[in-house]
């Protein structure tokens, strides 16, 4: 057994034991992936999930690393970014992603990625034209 | 600042392109000719090539250390750099068939699911699902 193979062992052993635990978390996320162009909130996710949210909220955190809020947010982004990149309007793309307005999809957009999704997306239009005209 | 670049060491960069191409299936995105047997190559993500580029480095080759520290980590199993994919299983027996030999097979760890494999270039890689 190498050393890598004994600390995964340990690891799972002393971090990932309790089961049920693990199993709520997993089936929270999975809720997010299936849901998350739709209102979504903490207590939605509790009340889905038959758990009291403040215990959500620490065992998704300590789970996956971040809240579960945190990865929705960074969920919808991902796929306003394939969205964007298809032509999608932003205003378009804002709602089938799941936020409330455009504004704030902007703001939130440019703050994770850098760009505002205007500029994300004449970016990859010059970029894919670049590659035809080539 | 952005993440653009990080690097993999490997002994040829020749063999490893082509195991990061053929076998993988990244996509080679630049490969600048530096000396006479060392070139700028790096390869990115075919779902995402214009996220961060591996560069395929070849210090093990030319700096001792590089080679010693690579050497170690090989020998203790340890991947000194991960990939995420959709389904840990499928890529393990795709890659499995295609002859890549596994240290770890396919395994829960609480919320992921890992597997570990010898790039055959010095490195051991761990693969990721997000569960």
């Amino acid at each position: 057994m190498t050393f890598y193979q004994s600390e995964i062992q340990r690891i799972k052993n002393s971090c990932y034991a309790n089961t049920t635990q693990i199993q709520k978390v997993i089936a929270t996320r999975n809720y997010i992936e299936e849901h998350f162009d739709k209102p979504l909130n903490l207590d939605r996710l509790s009340n889905v999930g038959f758990i009291s949210k403040y215990h959500l909220l620490r065992l998704f955190k300590r789970y996956y690393g971040q809240t579960p809020m945190q990865y929705l947010i960074d969920k919808r982004l991902e796929k306003s970014k394939k969205h964007l990149k298809n032509g999608m309007s932003i205003s378009e793309t804002c709602y089938l992603v799941g936020f409330e307005s455009p504004s704030s999809f902007s703001t939130l957009f440019k703050k994770k990625t850098g760009s505002k999704p205007s500029a994300f997306q004449k970016k990859q239009f010059s970029q894919s034209r670049s590659i035809t005209d080539f | 600042m952005k993440v653009k670049v990080l690097s993999i060491p490997v002994l040829d960069q020749a063999k490893a392109l082509t195991f990061y191409t053929e076998i993988l299936g990244f996509v080679k995105k630049v490969d600048v000719p530096l000396s006479e047997d060392s070139r700028w190559l790096t390869v990115v993500s075919k779902e995402e090539q214009d996220g961060p580029e591996i560069l395929l480095e070849p210090s093990p080759k030319h700096f001792e250390p590089a080679k010693t520290y690579q050497k170690s980590l090989f020998e203790a199993g340890i991947p000194y750099t991960q990939f995420n994919v959709e389904n840990a299983q499928e890529e393990y027996h795709r890659l499995s068939n295609l002859g890549v030999a596994f240290s770890i097979k396919p395994t829960e760890m609480g919320t992921v699911k890992i597997a570990v494999f010898d790039d055959t270039c010095g490195n051991n890689i761990q693969l990721v699902e997000m569960l």
